[in-house]
């Protein structure tokens, strides 16, 4: 009973800090090419960032309370495309953070690394708003979002062989480890000439 | 004292409870029950009022037993509540138990909405008139039985929460013994409620006395229906081919079982449409979801790491320690050199075996 209530408010936090994040990342970008957001850039930096890190915090959070509120988490396609929403966006939020710890706030003086902390924090939004979608499929029986002509049908879902999600999850760990390799040598822009 | 609060307020605790639990507005879901649920939620006339909904059952009045006949039922004139949700009961009596008809010897073979229950709920679009139909097969005993239908729903104009009931007298169904031969469906025999999404694979049916059967289908709604193909896989059973449906769509079909003479027309069944089997576990999607995390952050970190700026690190600013370095230098040179009283304004370094310009004292006089 707790978990439906609970599931409802930490939804709640994770799209409205899904929400500020992409939107703050977004102006934070154009202010490299709209004059009038240059003095503003450095907050709408601060403020994405502050709320990726409340969002990668969020999204656990609802599936965990979401995985208690119904009898059969993963009974229906439905259910179990929450499930693979929340990994894509937890998986974009997150680098959307590593970004922006490993290059500091000057990242989006970069053309190259802003266009790609940029489509992060839109990807991740993007999938938090597939995710109350899914949600609001499943609760009303339809979603604002019906009314694009070509939104995925929430009612199918890939489903993966246990075994090769585990190969999957390896080559993400494998991925994981070499990329953190390769990136203990980069710096932040600040101390680049 | 207290023990007496205690008992009044158990009481008053109860008696609150069972006024919050009149009625079930959601419905309680298509099941086998008796009259008025046997008397056990709506039976009370404290809880209940008179429909005023206009109830007409019909069916042939006379069938031959075990072959399989349609009851319909009609409402109209209803006042329902906010969801137009109505309780409807096909019944074999009216005691409050043992009220179903396959308690009296009839078998169902299809509900209206598929399955095989004596009760099911409907919704009326804007109290619009609801017609449900059954297809039973008729008792195997020869004689008279009596068929009664009921109805239960809310309404909005309903204070006191009360469940409204309709129900009709007995209409009478005399059931004659079967011709010799007479083509028929197999007792036990019961129509499919639903097929995956998909699916085209061929439904069973059993009969009995039947040299050939034609089936005729339809989609729910349409009026011209179409032959089906049949196929004898062995004596009295037979594999009917009905087109694959998806989304919603439920199919109609009708049973034309033959034998010399005889031709039985047996009522139009339907089939609905189920989701597909989906064989996600929990441990899956957990897995999926966390490997899909894991390659994403490692993809987007690989990208990061490949458009990171090549720049040079910035040089280190020595020039404390170059100007210190200097400046000690500069010191030990400086303490070597002898001043002169011969030569003023001049310092012998006697390393280096040079007169220098003294700084401080330039040669003639110069500051």
């Amino acid at each position: 009973m707790y978990a439906i209530t609970f599931h409802h408010m930490v939804v709640g936090l994770a799209a409205g800090a899904g929400t500020l994040m992409g939107l703050c990342a977004l102006l934070a970008w154009l202010s490299r090419y709209i004059s009038n957001l240059e003095s503003s850039q450095s907050t709408l930096d601060k403020a994405s960032y502050a709320a990726s890190i409340l969002t990668l915090v969020a999204i656990p959070l609802a599936m965990f309370s979401g995985y208690y509120s119904v009898s059969d988490p993963a009974g229906s396609a439905i259910l179990y495309n929450k499930f693979i929403f929340s990994g894509i966006a937890m998986g974009f939020t997150a680098s959307y953070i590593a970004g922006r710890v490993r290059f500091g706030p000057d990242l989006w003086t970069h053309r190259a690394l802003g266009n790609l902390q940029m489509l992060s924090a839109l990807f991740g939004l993007t999938a938090i708003m597939i995710l109350g979608s899914i949600g609001s499929k499943i609760t009303l029986g339809e979603s604002t979002l019906d009314i694009l002509p070509f939104w995925p049908e929430f009612m199918n879902s890939i489903v993966i062989n246990q075994w090769i999600s585990l190969f999957l999850l390896i080559l993400g760990i494998s991925s994981l480890l070499f990329s953190f390799r390769i990136m203990k040598s980069i710096k932040p822009i600040s101390d680049l000439d | 004292m207290k023990s007496r609060i205690l008992v009044l307020s158990i009481i008053l605790a109860l008696l609150l409870a069972s006024s919050s639990g009149v009625a079930n507005p959601g419905g309680k879901g298509d099941n086998n029950r008796d009259f008025t649920c046997g008397g056990s939620c709506h039976g009370d006339p404290s809880l209940s009022s008179v429909s005023s909904a206009d109830i007409q059952i019909d069916t042939v009045s006379t069938a031959f037993s075990g072959t399989a006949t349609e009851i319909s039922i009609s409402i109209s004139g209803m006042e329902l509540s906010e969801n137009n949700l109505v309780g409807i009961f096909l019944l074999g009596s009216k005691n409050g138990n043992d009220d179903n008809p396959e308690d009296h010897g009839w078998q169902i073979i299809q509900d209206p909405n598929g399955g095989t229950s004596n009760y099911v709920e409907m919704v009326s679009a804007n109290d619009n008139p609801i017609t449900a139909s059954w297809v039973l097969l008729a008792p195997i005993d020869a004689g008279t039985k009596e068929i009664f239908a009921s109805i239960h729903h809310g309404s909005i104009y309903n204070p006191n929460n009360k469940a409204f009931i309709g129900e009709t007298d007995g209409l009478i169904v005399n059931i004659e013994p079967v011709p010799e031969n007479y083509p028929r469906l197999k007792e036990g025999w019961v129509s499919p409620d639903e097929r995956i999404s998909g699916d085209s694979s061929p439904i069973i049916v059993r009969t009995v006395n039947t040299d050939s059967l034609s089936v005729l289908w339809r989609l729910s709604g349409e009026s011209q229906s179409h032959q089906a193909s049949v196929e004898i896989i062995q004596d009295q059973e037979w594999e009917v081919s009905l087109p694959a449906t998806l989304g919603d769509t439920r199919i109609e079909y009708q049973i034309i079982a033959s034998k010399g003479e005889f031709n039985n027309q047996i009522p139009w069944l339907s089939m609905g449409t189920s989701d597909p089997y989906f064989d996600g576990t929990s441990l899956g999607a957990k897995l999926q979801s966390l490997s899909f995390t894991l390659i994403i952050l490692g993809f987007m970190l690989s990208l990061q790491a490949w458009f990171s700026p090549r720049g040079a690190k910035k040089l280190a600013d020595n020039t404390n320690e170059v100007e210190e370095k200097f400046s000690d230098e500069s010191s030990d040179y400086w303490s070597r050199l002898i001043p002169s009283d011969d030569n003023p304004g001049w310092l012998w370094d006697p390393i280096e075996k040079e007169w220098v310009a003294d700084p401080n004292n330039l040669p003639g006089g110069k500051q």
